[in-house]
């Protein structure tokens, strides 16, 4: 952990100094691909892509305010099984610590794959991205860059960046083997390349990278970004306890849901091969709902649809990385970011638990401590 | 019955009672389990806390495999296992034939309650005018002449206190059941003579016993009396001895000649007390001392009818009868001095201060003198009340009352968020146990329990306040006074009530002081073979050592069953095969009792028709007067077969009666017995009776029990349940006195056993020790160990062989060793002990290896043996006690040093009688009755000085004998001893090697002893099921102790070997492999450690058998993949939402 480097930009653009060094990754004798997000010419947007060809990291693209999904699944499929091969995988810090979480649930495997963030500038909603980035996404991705080093963290050209980014306390990841620098760093200059790990530091001692000192106006930086996000996030938690305090509001908080369960496949914690929602457990005898509907009368249908998330949060609240995505996949607009990271604050901190944060922190149902919670088991 | 079946009885259902009845039912025997109480637990029905979790724990004695067989719920309400007879209220009455076949006469104490027909209901109570003081809660507390003897009995039956009882038949009418029998009719049919030739004795006899429900004809003398009993039979004479004429004691000698069979009772003024004595000599029960008081009169008189009704014997033929009869305590209102005890309010006995800490006590739980409610705020214990006490005949130790003392002065503090002062007066606080120093230590130092090393001069009243002032002497001889709110004296054993009357029944023998002796290197064997002690009987002993020695006592009734013959019940052959139920849709047929319209009415019976008959599951909703009658099950077998439902609910009290009948009836119905549901209605009833809520609510609450057993129903699945094969083998590893002896045991039972042993021989410990302190010799008891090992088909020794790893779980381990040779075994064995033994600390304290005059105890004994020292030639020997031990890193004590050096300390003054011998110790722990030995010792001369960890003795070794300089503290000075020997009781270390205790899944404590499931109640298992210990690996003990752990880890491992295959429960987890992500969040999760990834096949595995079904791992499962049978999401959720329906 002793290589800090330094990347000068040309032409001030961030986006064709990290394709090279995207490539020079790939190009190193142990790293057979290389998962990184890249434009989609016909679609201009950006999705993950796994690359072994060096040539193919032409349209890398990890500053685009696009976050169509979280990674982490995908890095827990590669990882899943030894693959025959390391991989590198450009992620962002959100999805780092998702991607430890499904490790820590055995869903992925840490031993081949080597971690790379970039500082992470935030993002649109899907849908108000594809108005933001227009025809020219590679430019709109420059401009995203300068807008947010310029110091405007929550909004650009009118449009509002996703609630789960503006809430966000992890702007640059600490699990990262490589982690790739460009708060407090001069914008269209230079960036920073760091190794964070021995696996980050054998990496980068191949690469030949002129050293440097981290500036100290980096960890400032940071520092201010996350005291800002921090205000918003508490005054988020405080509007969101406020309209789900009791059960008749958590009711209302998703009358508009359909139980399309979106928001589950979306979520890159939520693990399970089957949810137990779509199984036979929740496949109820038509006697079964004619007794509720007797019993009072009326009933909304589809039934189960705060169990199912009341469910999701006793379930997943530990593991909840804040990433957003559910809110993403609502095709209704049901702010489920703003709940689950209201209820998960206050989850993982019973347990002493952050999710995303270490490797050796078991997650919290695996783990038997008899002296926590005398006030409910009643035990002293 | 199949008479090659083996069956044992069990006396006394205590603890240990319950534990050898167990232990023998889950090895296939049947058992006879009695007690002399109407219900079970002993004295631990009445302690609600126990060292060192300060908790109960009970339950953890029921068993884990096979554990469908037994109930499984809090063992203070009950037990009931397949394979066990239990009966309260009973007693043996004598004992015939010999080892392997007695043939006992039981006595059931008569119950003017039926059992059967008792709900609970507690109106009779309600009626009942009698008062008198309730010996469960000590006296603090008063109850009814109809009672529940302990508050938490299943079946909680009353029952009648007959002494107290006045027979005014208050409660015969009010019982909704007519459970009640008092007999007017019977007591009518119970006839008695009265002889007196003065009129107005006979006249008033007359009326009183008349009004007490008896047949009363009179004599007015001596002849008189002769004619009437030729005339008619009577069953009681109450006979006047001063009579003209014949008098009553020639009227006596002529009834005896006659009808020997009629019981006299004499009656006497006060002038001829000693005839009447006389008289019972001759045959009289009793006297009854004339002018006649009537508190006396009708007790004794129906105290001698209850015998009368005492239903006629039953005779039981058993091969073998464990006697665990625990022991009596001293009373020190009896003793030379009283403490004040019964004449001071607040001084009183441990026992009765577990019960003012009790929930179900005088005080509920709080810490309040029971005597005016004021608050405990300071509190003492005397020690050895009753014990270590020659002027009481008491030449032993109790061997419990030091850490039940600690336990309650912990107790005392905890219910005071620690500010009662408690304080401990003590001559040795004797913690010889498991972990006891270090609870001790905690109790001080944490909880600031204060110990005082002093004897107590006396305790008087203070005036008016209620408290005590006592007077005690320090070990310097200094006079304190102090003020106490409360004085508890930690009163010392006695043997059981009836223990002599016992032994003479049984030809067992008792030591000096009453209580059953044990032959020489058991706890168990007595001198009659096939007659067993267990627990306390032989002396108290704390729970561990009481389960350790129960489970002894069952290996040693298995061995005299197998001796006679017989064998384990026959395995069952696979279930029957009910019809397929999976792919039926429910028929639920709903049995309601309304027990005789008491519960429900017409009106309610419509209504609850009407709102089940709508589910198109349930067939029909039928009502039934009385289940619980014979008519009443009659006619429900007929509605099952008339209208063939699948599944039954049945909604009556009393839930866990139906269980066997339904299993019984299987094959007759066709009806599963597992797709039963059995719903309590009778306690609502109770709860919501009459003026609280209304009777709707009482419907209300009945619809919503109702419907939650039907949605159970519908969603129940049926399976069958699993079990698996076991390889009948068992590895013992380890060979010494405890690793032969279990090898012995197993072998026994017809298993075959592997005994590894890592040096050369057989042997251990036993090699270098020559004699007990009884005199007992050891060598002796090695060789014939060894020849039996060798000449025994069944085992085969590995000596110079060690471990190299094992794998697999109870039921099936494959384990691979290596010899000398280098030679690789692979055993499969489907369970093991360990047996690794222990061995003397390495000492360099005190000089050790600075002079050949400083030896340990080990060093000494081989001297003595190979006789390289004469004692003759020795002037001055100072014993060093703790050397090492009970301070921190070994902070425990080895148990044996104190005994040891009383033992050398002895032989040396027999010896050389001119040898001054010191012993510088702690405290001396001859626990139990060893004391007597300490005693000797004192006799002979040997010097006992005290010593504190903080004042340790110093030896300097400069000239040619070591000098030891020590603190005296009743000299109260320092004293300077030159010794011609050292001896170092340096205490005794495990030598349970980490590695092959982790491979087998075993775990050590700090110290490096095994360490055990639960130190109390599972004392010889490891966490993982299959894997025992025994010996010294386990603790520090005596060799007559470490065969009692290896007899007990051989019993507990004999349980798994005994069967071909063991079922598991019915409820235990199983994996749905297609919804597995296999994260393993249940293997983490998994307290038993029953679950494990087969890497290979990509699956979660559940040993089905270590499975206890407590659903751990299907709450952190987040998709239900892993789930508990009999307990599926979908039916949770149905019966949650017919509670919430209403």
């Amino acid at each position: 952990m002793t290589i800090t480097a330094k990347i000068d930009l040309k032409e001030q653009n961030p986006l064709a100094a990290l394709q090279q060094f995207f490539a020079g990754i790939l190009k190193l004798e142990d790293i057979a691909a290389i998962l990184v997000p890249q434009r989609l010419p016909t679609k201009n947007t950006v999705m993950p892509t796994l690359v072994t060809d060096p040539s193919f990291l032409g349209d890398a693209d990890p500053l685009a305010p696009a976050f169509l999904m979280n990674a982490a699944r995908i890095s827990s499929r590669l990882t899943r099984k030894p693959m025959g091969g390391k991989i590198a995988a450009v992620l962002r810090p959100c999805e780092i610590r998702a991607f430890i979480e499904l490790v820590k649930l055995k869903q992925a495997r840490r031993e081949d794959i080597i971690l790379i963030s970039v500082d992470c500038l935030g993002a649109f909603q899907n849908k108000v991205y594809s108005k933001f980035a227009g025809q020219n996404g590679t430019e709109s991705t420059i401009r995203f860059y300068k807008n947010v080093m310029g110091g405007n963290t929550n909004e650009m050209e009118g449009a509002e960046f996703a609630t789960a980014c503006k809430a966000c306390e992890y702007p640059v990841s600490a699990n990262a083997d490589i982690q790739i620098g460009l708060y407090g760093m001069k914008t269209g200059e230079s960036i920073l390349v760091k190794a964070q790990t021995e696996t980050g530091d054998h990496i980068l001692k191949q690469l030949n990278l002129p050293d440097t000192n981290e500036p100290p106006a980096r960890q400032a930086a940071i520092n201010a970004l996350i005291s800002q996000r921090t205000g918003y996030r508490d005054e988020m938690f405080a509007k969101t306890r406020e309209s789900s305090d009791s059960l008749d509001k958590m009711t209302d908080y998703f009358s508009n849901c359909v139980n399309c369960y979106n928001c589950r496949v979306a979520c890159p914690v939520c693990y399970c091969r089957e949810c137990v929602f779509v199984t036979d457990v929740f496949n109820h005898d038509p006697y079964q709902y004619l007794q509720w509907a007797t019993r009072k009368g009326i009933i909304k249908m589809p039934t189960d649809t705060l169990f199912y998330h009341i469910t999701r949060l006793a379930h997943m609240s530990t593991a909840c990385v804040g990433c957003g995505q559910c809110s993403n996949a609502c095709p209704n607009e049901i702010p489920l970011t703003e709940l689950f990271r209201t209820i998960a604050d206050k989850t993982q901190k019973i347990f002493e638990y952050e999710a995303g944060r270490s490797l050796d922190e078991k997650p919290p149902l695996s783990e038997f401590r008899e002296d926590e919670f005398k006030e409910i088991v009643g035990i002293e | 019955m199949n008479d090659k079946i083996g069956k044992a009885l069990v006396v006394g259902a205590g603890i240990s009672g319950i534990r050898s009845a167990l232990d023998l039912a889950e090895s296939g025997y049947r058992v006879i389990l009695i007690d002399r109480a109407p219900h079970i637990g002993g004295i631990l029905s009445r302690l609600d806390y126990q060292f060192p979790t300060d908790r109960c724990g009970m339950c953890k004695m029921l068993p884990m495999v096979n554990r469908d067989a037994s109930s499984q719920y809090c063992l203070r309400k009950g037990l009931f296992h397949e394979n066990i007879e239990l009966l309260t209220s009973t007693e043996p009455v004598s004992v015939q034939g010999e080892a392997g076949h007695y043939r006992v006469a039981l006595r059931k104490k008569a119950s003017l309650v039926s059992e059967d027909l008792c709900i609970g209901c507690g109106e009779c109570v309600k009626v009942c005018p009698v008062e008198v003081p309730d010996s469960f809660n000590a006296g603090f507390t008063t109850r009814k002449a109809i009672y529940l003897p302990v508050p938490h009995r299943i079946p909680n039956t009353f029952i009648i206190d007959t002494d107290s009882c006045t027979m005014c038949g208050a409660c015969e009418p009010v019982c909704p059941t007519g459970a009640i029998r008092l007999s007017e009719r019977e007591r009518r049919q119970f006839k008695i003579l009265v002889v007196d030739d003065e009129l107005i004795v006979r006249d008033s006899l007359k009326e009183l016993l008349e009004d007490e429900g008896f047949s009363v004809d009179m004599a007015e003398s001596g002849t008189a009396a002769l004619k009437c009993l030729t005339g008619q039979k009577y069953n009681l004479m109450l006979l006047d001895i001063k009579m003209p004429g014949m008098d009553g004691v020639t009227v006596l000698r002529k009834v005896k000649e006659g009808f020997p069979d009629l019981t006299v009772l004499m009656m006497t003024a006060y002038a001829t007390v000693e005839t009447a004595v006389e008289a019972m000599k001759m045959g009289a029960v009793d006297y009854l001392l004339k002018p006649f008081e009537t508190d006396v009169l009708i007790p004794k008189i129906a105290g001698i009818y209850n015998e009368f009704e005492i239903t006629k014997a039953r005779f039981v033929d058993v091969e073998a009868i464990v006697l665990s009869c625990g022991t009596g305590f001293f009373t020190p209102a009896d003793g030379k001095d009283t403490c004040g005890y019964h004449t001071l309010p607040n001084v009183i006995t441990g026992i009765e201060f577990e019960r003012i800490v009790s929930g179900t006590g005088p005080c509920g739980g709080k810490l309040v003198r029971p005597s005016d409610g004021k608050r405990i705020e300071k509190i003492a214990w005397f020690q050895c009340v009753g014990s270590r006490d020659l002027q009481n005949n008491a030449d032993f130790c109790s061997n419990i009352c030091c850490m039940y003392a600690i336990k309650e002065a912990l107790l005392a503090k905890s219910g005071t968020n620690g500010e009662a002062e408690t304080a401990l007066f003590y001559m040795d606080m004797r913690t010889f146990g498991k972990s006891f120093q270090r609870y001790r230590d905690k109790a001080q130092e944490e909880f600031g329990v204060r110990f005082e090393n002093a004897r107590i001069h006396s305790v008087v009243p203070e005036d008016g306040t209620g408290n005590l002032l006592v007077r005690y002497v320090d070990i310097s001889g200094k006079i304190h006074e102090e003020c106490f709110d409360m004085i508890v004296l930690a009163v010392g054993q006695r043997p059981a009530q009836g223990t002599a009357e016992l032994a003479g029944m049984t030809g067992i023998s008792l030591n000096p002081w009453g209580f059953a002796e044990t032959v020489p290197f058991s706890l168990t064997e007595t001198s009659r073979p096939g007659i067993i002690i267990g627990g306390s009987f032989s002396g108290q002993k704390d729970i561990g050592e009481s389960v350790i020695q129960a489970s002894a006592a069952a290996a040693c009734a298995s061995r005299a069953i197998i001796a006679s013959g017989k064998n384990p019940i026959p395995e069952s052959p696979p279930e029957t095969i009910l019809p397929d139920l999976l792919r039926e849709p429910p028929h639920v047929l709903a049995v309601v009792c309304t027990c005789g319209k008491s519960i429900l009415t017409s009106n309610d019976e419509t209504r609850l028709s009407k709102r089940f008959e709508t589910d198109p599951e349930v067939n029909n909703v039928i009502f039934s007067e009385r289940i619980c009658t014979s008519d009443g099950w009659d006619e429900l077998v007929g509605q099952i077969i008339k209208y063939k439902p699948n599944r039954l609910l049945i909604g009556a009290c009393l839930p866990y009666m139906y269980g066997r009948k339904l299993k019984e009836s299987e094959k007759e119905t066709g009806l599963n017995a597992s797709l039963t549901e059995i719903v309590d209605i009778r306690t609502p009833a109770v709860q919501f009776s009459g003026e609280n809520t209304g009777e709707s609510q009482l419907v209300l609450n009945i619809e919503r029990l109702l419907g939650m057993g039907i949605a159970k129903l519908e969603q129940v699945e049926p399976s069958i349940t699993p079990s698996l094969p076991v390889t009948r083998s068992c590895v013992v590893v380890g060979g010494g006195i405890a690793g032969m002896t279990a090898a012995l045991t197993i072998a026994g039972s017809g298993t075959d056993v592997d005994l590894i042993e890592l040096s050369g021989h057989l042997g251990g410990n036993l090699k270098w020790i020559t004699e007990t302190i009884e005199g007992f010799s050891i060598q002796t008891l090695l060789k014939d160990t060894v020849q039996r090992i060798e000449k025994h088909p069944l085992i085969h020794v590995h000596t110079g062989t060690n471990i190299l790893s094992s794998f697999g779980q109870a039921g099936h381990f494959i384990t691979t060793v290596e010899n000398n040779e280098k030679e690789v075994l692979t055993l499969e064995h489907g369970a093991v002990i360990l047996a690794t033994g222990g061995r003397e600390a390495e000492i360099t304290a005190y000089g050790h290896g600075a002079s050949e005059a400083i030896v340990t105890q080990k060093e000494f004994e081989q001297k003595i043996a190979t006789r390289s020292l004469d004692p003759s030639t020795l002037s001055s020997v100072v014993m060093i006690q703790c050397a090492g031990t009970r301070e921190e890193p070994k902070n425990y004590c080895s148990r044996i040093c104190c005994t040891v050096s009383v033992k050398q300390a002895l032989f040396l003054k027999k010896q050389n009688p001119e040898i001054a011998v010191y012993v510088l110790y702690r405290d001396i722990m001859t626990y139990g009755f060893t004391e007597t030995y300490y005693t000797q010792a004192r006799q002979a001369g040997v010097i006992f000085i005290r010593y504190t960890k903080e004042r340790k003795p110093e030896v300097v070794v400069s000239g040619p004998v070591p000098k030891v300089k020590c603190f005296e503290p009743i000299l109260g000075e320092n004293v300077e001893i030159t010794a011609d020997l050292v001896i170092l009781a340096a205490g005794v270390v495990p030598e349970l090697p980490a590695g092959p205790a982790f491979t087998f899944g075993a775990s050590c404590d700090t110290d490096g002893f095994f360490l055990e499931a639960e130190s109390k109640w599972r004392p010889v298992d490891s966490i993982k099921e299959g894997v025992f210990a025994c010996g010294l690996a386990h603790s520090p003990r005596t060799i007559a102790e470490s065969v009692a752990t290896a007899e007990a880890a051989a019993q507990r491992a004999i349980r798994i070997l005994s069967r071909n295959r063991l079922p598991s429960g019915k409820v235990t987890a199983i994996v749905r492999h297609s919804l597995c992500s296999l994260c393993g969040q249940c293997i983490e999760a998994c307290p038993y450690g029953a679950r494990s990834l087969d890497a290979d096949a990509g699956k979660i595995l559940v040993n089905s058998l270590m499975c206890q079904g407590c659903g751990t791992c299907a709450s952190v499962c987040p998709n239900k993949s892993s789930v508990i049978e009999g307990f599926s999401t979908r039916q949770i959720l149905e019966v949650i939402d017919a509670a919430l329906c209403i």
